[in-house]
């Protein structure tokens, strides 16, 4: 059994990943009355966003953090490369 | 770290991860697996712009944000209960077993009132490319909650360390899938 991660980690982490989300659907500015493309800087607020969250996702919740560099490396560099695929389709069609 | 360090040792390369190692793998697979369909969706995107701009218009990021916050509470009482049954409090670690399965039928009733609604106004996966992978992904995200809610309901039943760690490993991964999905369908316009 590895080292845990503790109450109050885990309830800080939550907290952090509810106000993450909430930063990104108020970057995504779903409050405007009319639909419209975001500005570069809020779908890069949203996919920074999207990253942290699943970072801290895995380091806490899966408790990742428990092992070796590598693995944590693996990983987050699997989400980097998801949110980079996630980001060049979305770029590259805002911008053809 | 040595290698008595380890959290599971005897399992090769997969000695260094926590809980257990095969969850892990099959973690590892399904995010490639729904790397390969993100990328799929960014090709058809940059293909149909207009198309897959018109059509997310018809989606609520309101529900799936909703949803975001419902399935990252259940990952929380997940890992409670992960904390509750390695004290050995078995009662404590069920009540968040329980808690976490309440919100998992929860995102599914929100899903489902979002599926109704687009099927009352008439769009279902063979709408257009962007409705195929609306239900196409969101749905095989489904059938992970629904596997999941099995899983959990069933290490309350048989409720042991092992079995709520790799349960709960499992509930995890569906967060951080859904974590990725939702700012694809619903937020990046």
């Amino acid at each position: 059994m590895t080292t845990l991660p503790g109450t109050r980690r885990l309830l800080t982490t939550w907290a952090l990943l509810m106000a993450l989300t909430v930063l990104s659907m108020v970057s995504a500015r779903l409050d405007a009355d009319d639909w419209q493309a975001l500005p570069l800087w809020s779908a890069g607020l949203v996919i920074a966003a999207t990253g942290f969250k699943a970072q801290r996702l895995l380091m806490v919740y899966l408790n990742l953090r428990a092992a070796t560099p590598a693995w944590k490396g693996a990983f987050v560099g699997l989400v980097l490369l998801t949110l980079t695929l996630i980001a060049g389709g979305y770029l590259a069609a805002r911008l053809s | 770290m040595t290698s008595r360090d380890l959290p599971n040792p005897g399992w090769g390369p997969l000695s260094a991860l926590p809980g257990n190692p095969l969850m892990w793998v099959l973690i590892l697979s399904e995010m490639l697996v729904f790397s390969a369909f993100f990328a799929l969706y960014a090709v058809e995107r940059v293909a149909s712009t207009a198309l897959f701009d018109a059509s997310q218009r018809e989606l609520d990021p309101l529900m799936g944000g909703l949803n975001t916050l419902v399935l990252l509470t259940s990952g929380l009482c997940v890992a409670l209960a992960v904390e509750a049954v390695s004290a050995e409090r078995i009662r404590r670690a069920r009540q968040w077993l329980g808690a976490s399965m309440a919100l998992g039928v929860l995102f599914g009733v929100i899903k489902g009132v979002e599926y109704a609604g687009k099927f009352e106004a008439g769009i279902t996966p063979e709408t257009n490319a962007f409705f195929g992978f609306y239900y196409g992904l969101t749905a095989f995200h489904f059938a992970h909650v629904l596997f999941g809610l099995a899983l959990l309901a069933l290490v309350t039943w048989r409720t042991s360390t092992e079995n709520v760690e790799t349960a709960a490993a499992f509930w995890h991964m569906v967060d951080l899938i859904w974590i990725l999905l939702y700012p694809l369908l619903y937020l990046l316009r």
